[in-house]
């Protein structure tokens, strides 16, 4: 039985949901780049990375949630024309690699006792690039057409 | 007159092959959107501390004098994308709608500048020897938000719009037609696959010229 999406049967569902993804990818993405800013040395320097790191996290999980059950419901709207988009498949990887990277190498960074100001910043760039290329492969979705359509 | 310094604007050189490359518009919004996300949360972070939402422990004036520098450059970089995305199509997003509620929004901000800068950021040590934070002061945050992440969906909206008819400028190069109708022609084209596709499309308003 099919089931119509209810998130289709109104033509403001779409872009209230991308309002919500914008902003809470925003969020989510700046209070991270708030703690890679300091490991570069700009921004907040009088408070230590694990500082802004602890004040801000929860901001950070709260943003990418919204941003994440938003683009869900997105993704839900029409599933074909997400999927059969390389952008799209390319900004999931990058995604994954981010939010992987972020709870594990650069939370660990952060927080060693003795950081090494090197890694600190070359996790920082790293961490910076992966999130744009989140962004560059979300805004490519909306300029490529489907894939597995050659001819 | 401001309607044909948009015609004349965008159709310098530079604009014009914003306008008619196929790369750079979509990466020019994608810096638009970065900075944003790497700078404009800057001003949320602010305004979180005015709310005492986060960062309790650290003074307001640190935080705010702190990422005051920060915030002018990131706006410089934001607005140079906004700029050049806006130049490359001029005249079309002076009639949108959502572009011009941007504008308004921006209008606000300045007023919210004028107001709350003497008497909020540019004396946050005050704040920082008070109990609590006074409620002039949590005002400016909240404000300050709400007009923030209205500028964020009016320029979501923008997007939504279809261009006019009668454009001094044709969208794509080659072809000479009202904006609206190879708007038309172009989802067409695109979006062959299926029908309800094509409509979706539509809906979906990718008023970005693909």
């Amino acid at each position: 039985m099919l089931i119509e999406n209810p998130l289709n049967s109104t033509e403001l569902a779409f872009p209230i949901l991308e309002c919500f993804h914008i902003v809470g990818f925003a969020i989510g993405i700046g209070t991270i780049a708030i703690v890679d800013f300091r490991l570069l040395d700009l921004g907040l320097r009088h408070q230590s990375p694990a500082q802004i790191t602890k004040d801000m996290s929860l901001w950070t999980l709260i943003g990418l949630s919204v941003a994440v059950f938003a683009g869900l419901l997105i993704f839900s709207t029409d599933p074909d024309h997400y999927y059969l988009n390389l952008a799209f498949d390319f900004k999931m990887i990058m995604l994954a690699l981010a939010i992987l990277f972020y709870y594990t190498v650069h939370r660990k960074v952060v927080f060693s006792s003795d950081p090494s100001p090197r890694h600190g910043k070359l996790v920082a760039c790293f961490s910076l690039i992966l999130w744009a290329s989140v962004i560059f492969g979300g805004i490519a979705i909306g300029f490529v057409a489907e894939g597995l359509n050659f001819n | 007159m401001i309607i044909s310094l948009a015609g004349w604007l965008e159709n310098l050189g530079l604009f014009a092959f914003i306008r008619s490359n196929g790369y750079a518009y979509p990466i020019l919004l994608a810096l638009h959107l970065t900075f944003i996300s790497f700078f404009g949360v800057m001003i949320l972070v602010t305004d979180i501390r005015l709310l005492g939402w986060g960062l309790r422990s650290q003074p307001v004036s640190d935080i705010i004098d702190q990422l005051r520098w920060p915030k002018r450059i990131g706006f410089l970089f934001v607005a140079t994308m906004g700029f050049l995305l806006f130049g490359a199509k001029a005249e079309e997003y002076l009639h949108n709608r959502f572009f011009q509620l941007k504008l308004l929004l921006f209008t606000a901000i300045a007023i919210h500048a004028l107001v709350f800068r003497p008497r909020v950021y540019n004396n946050a040590n005050e704040l920082d020897g008070a109990k609590s934070i006074p409620g002039q002061a949590k005002l400016a945050g909240a404000v300050s938000i709400f007009l923030w992440v209205s500028v964020a969906c009016a320029g979501r909206g923008i997007g939504y719009l279809a261009a006019p008819f009668g454009l001094h400028y044709d969208r794509t190069v080659g072809v000479s037609a009202p904006a609206a109708d190879i708007v038309a022609v172009h989802n067409t084209a695109v979006h062959n696959i299926g029908g309800e596709r094509q409509e979706a499309q539509v809906a979906r308003g990718n008023g970005h010229a693909h």
